[in-house]
């Protein structure tokens, strides 16, 4: 290959990976990811982890276990770096091995950034199976290991010494799940595609022209007027919030009411529709829908809320946003580059229809490779763009968080070869055989 | 001296928990000696669930969360008393 040759390839790829890149940012990614962060730094900071955990002692039924094991995933485990320590908790002390398993199963899987990441990059159907599927398969699993291990589970040393753990009760305020609720409603305004969201009410035209130039420059770079906008805006919040979020529960400065302005604007440049050529701003249901929205927040929250606490919900954000999105963008923009490196016909052999042997590589691959949390969505978008059946990449994406080399050393030491050994193998199994199922109706 | 740990894998919570554990002791004008506990087995040890967990002279205070400083200054008080 000659030198130019060489450039002519780097150039494509770069630009491949910059495309996909400009891709996930574009508004209606935003207008989930955005609100997603903030509602799980709203999990994290106003939901005590008693208001669960006391559903998941060792005096608790299995009624009320396995479902509380399973949906406490979406209010406790946004880190993967607790999930560990509430795992063995819940094993050796509280309710048992399995409410453990199905909560180490399900966790990761459900919470809410991974759940409404899947549905803006991939569809909601997918999204929809991946979070009703891995409840169900979470309490399977659960309920197998603890039939198939159960004898020896004959004595509970530290249940009786040290059982407190699990007693404390927790009171969460009326006005957090208020709150809870708008902000999911946020997401949902955000991403529903119906006329009575999507219908322009009013058009303003502002009297500016941009050049003729200028777009099109933009629309080599892939990028609309909106896109830009809405790239500044994530470059200003960062900026920001390095100056008023980093230090809010010290100092409660303007930055930080700044930077909440500011994710509240982004949201709502990512709401409208913007024409481009005389740059008009179609004002339309969702924009209308969004501001009513993030105005009550707003006031309620003023109202209701100490400074520490809005500062605590901030920081668990910031927090979050840090430790995932650098990771995620890089994700997305190699992922782009694989795309034109990988060729599609390795794919469509391997798992281009809905087969037995399709689905397995999918879960097989979701197993060795590891992947940064909610960086698995991009990887199977990327799949899907090379031609992957569904079927089989709901199989990945099941198995994909649950298990990586990586967490099955870690999870060895900590329950024994055996139990790992049977756990692995029924997540491969049970994923496996759903995305077959889930392959069939597409 | 007190001794104080910090129970945690070194996630940003833990990080930041150190930090007002050291505030508060600094505020009262008291020596203490901190002591990172960072492997999941020795922080499987105690009664916890969820990192990070603060231990002053032995007793664990606080987990799952990040205390005020003024709940820390609280603590704190209470083990120079019973000590």
């Amino acid at each position: 290959m000659s030198a130019e040759g060489a450039i002519e390839t780097i150039r494509t790829l770069l630009s491949a990976g910059w495309l996909s890149l400009v891709d996930y940012l574009a508004a209606h990614v935003l207008l989930c990811l955005v609100p997603a962060f903030v509602i799980a730094g709203f999990m994290v900071s106003m939901v005590p982890q008693e208001a669960v955990t006391h559903y998941l002692g060792s005096k608790a039924s299995k009624w009320i276990s396995y479902p509380a094991a399973a949906i406490g995933g979406f209010v406790l485990a946004v880190c993967s770096c607790t999930i560990l320590p509430l795992f063995a908790g819940i094993w050796k002390r509280g309710a048992g091995l399995g409410p453990a398993i199905t909560f180490l199963f399900v966790g990761p899987a459900i919470n809410i950034l991974a759940i409404t990441y899947t549905g803006a990059a991939i569809g909601f159907d997918v999204a929809f199976a991946r979070l009703s599927l891995s409840i169900t398969f979470g309490i399977v699993i659960g309920l197998i290991m603890a039939w198939v291990f159960q004898r020896k589970r004959a004595s509970q040393p530290l249940q009786d010494k040290i059982g407190g753990v699990f007693d404390h009760k927790a009171k969460v305020r009326p006005v957090v799940w208020i709150v809870f609720i708008l902000l999911f409603m946020v997401l949902i305004v955000g991403t529903l595609q119906v006329n009575l969201l999507t219908q322009t009410y009013i058009s303003i035209n502002l009297a500016y022209e941009i050049s003729p130039e200028f777009l099109a420059g933009l629309q080599d770079a892939g990028l609309t007027i909106q896109g830009l906008l809405l790239i500044l805006l994530l470059g200003i919040i960062a900026f920001i919030a390095w100056l008023g979020v980093e230090n809010v529960l010290d100092k409660f400065s303007s930055w930080s009411y700044t930077a909440i302005i500011m994710v509240a604007i982004t949201i709502l440049v990512a709401a409208v529709r913007i024409t481009t050529g005389s740059l008009e701003i179609n004002i339309n249901g969702r924009f209308v829908g969004e501001f009513i929205l993030l105005t009550t927040i707003g006031i309620i929250a003023s109202r209701s809320f100490s400074k520490g606490e809005i500062a605590s919900w901030m920081w668990e954000t910031w927090r979050f946003i840090k430790q995932i999105f650098p990771l995620l963008i890089v994700g997305v923009f190699v992922a782009g580059i694989l795309t034109v490196l990988i060729p599609e016909v390795w794919v469509q052999t391997v798992a281009g229809r809905n087969t037995i042997w399709a689905n397995m590589g999918g879960v097989l691959f979701g197993i060795f490779m590891y992947f940064p949390t909610l960086v698995e969505v991009p990887v199977a978008r990327m799949f899907l763009d090379l031609g992957m059946a569904r079927g089989p990449l709901l199989a990945y994406l099941l198995a994909a968080p649950g298990l990586s080399i990586q967490s099955m050393l870690v999870l060895g030491r900590i329950m024994g070869r055996k139990k790992t050994a049977l756990y692995v193998v029924l997540v491969a199994i049970l994923s496996t055989v759903s995305g077959l199922i889930f392959g069939l109706f597409q | 001296m007190l001794n104080i740990k910090i129970l945690g894998s070194g996630c940003a919570k833990c990080k930041r928990l150190e930090q007002v554990t050291r505030k508060a002791v600094d505020q009262q004008g008291l020596a203490a000696e901190f002591e990172m506990v960072t492997s999941m087995e020795e922080i499987m040890k105690w009664p916890i669930l969820s990192t990070p967990g603060l231990v002053i002279q032995n007793e664990l205070v606080s987990s799952g969360k990040i205390p005020t400083e003024a709940e820390v200054a609280q603590w704190i008080e209470a083990a120079v008393r019973a000590s």
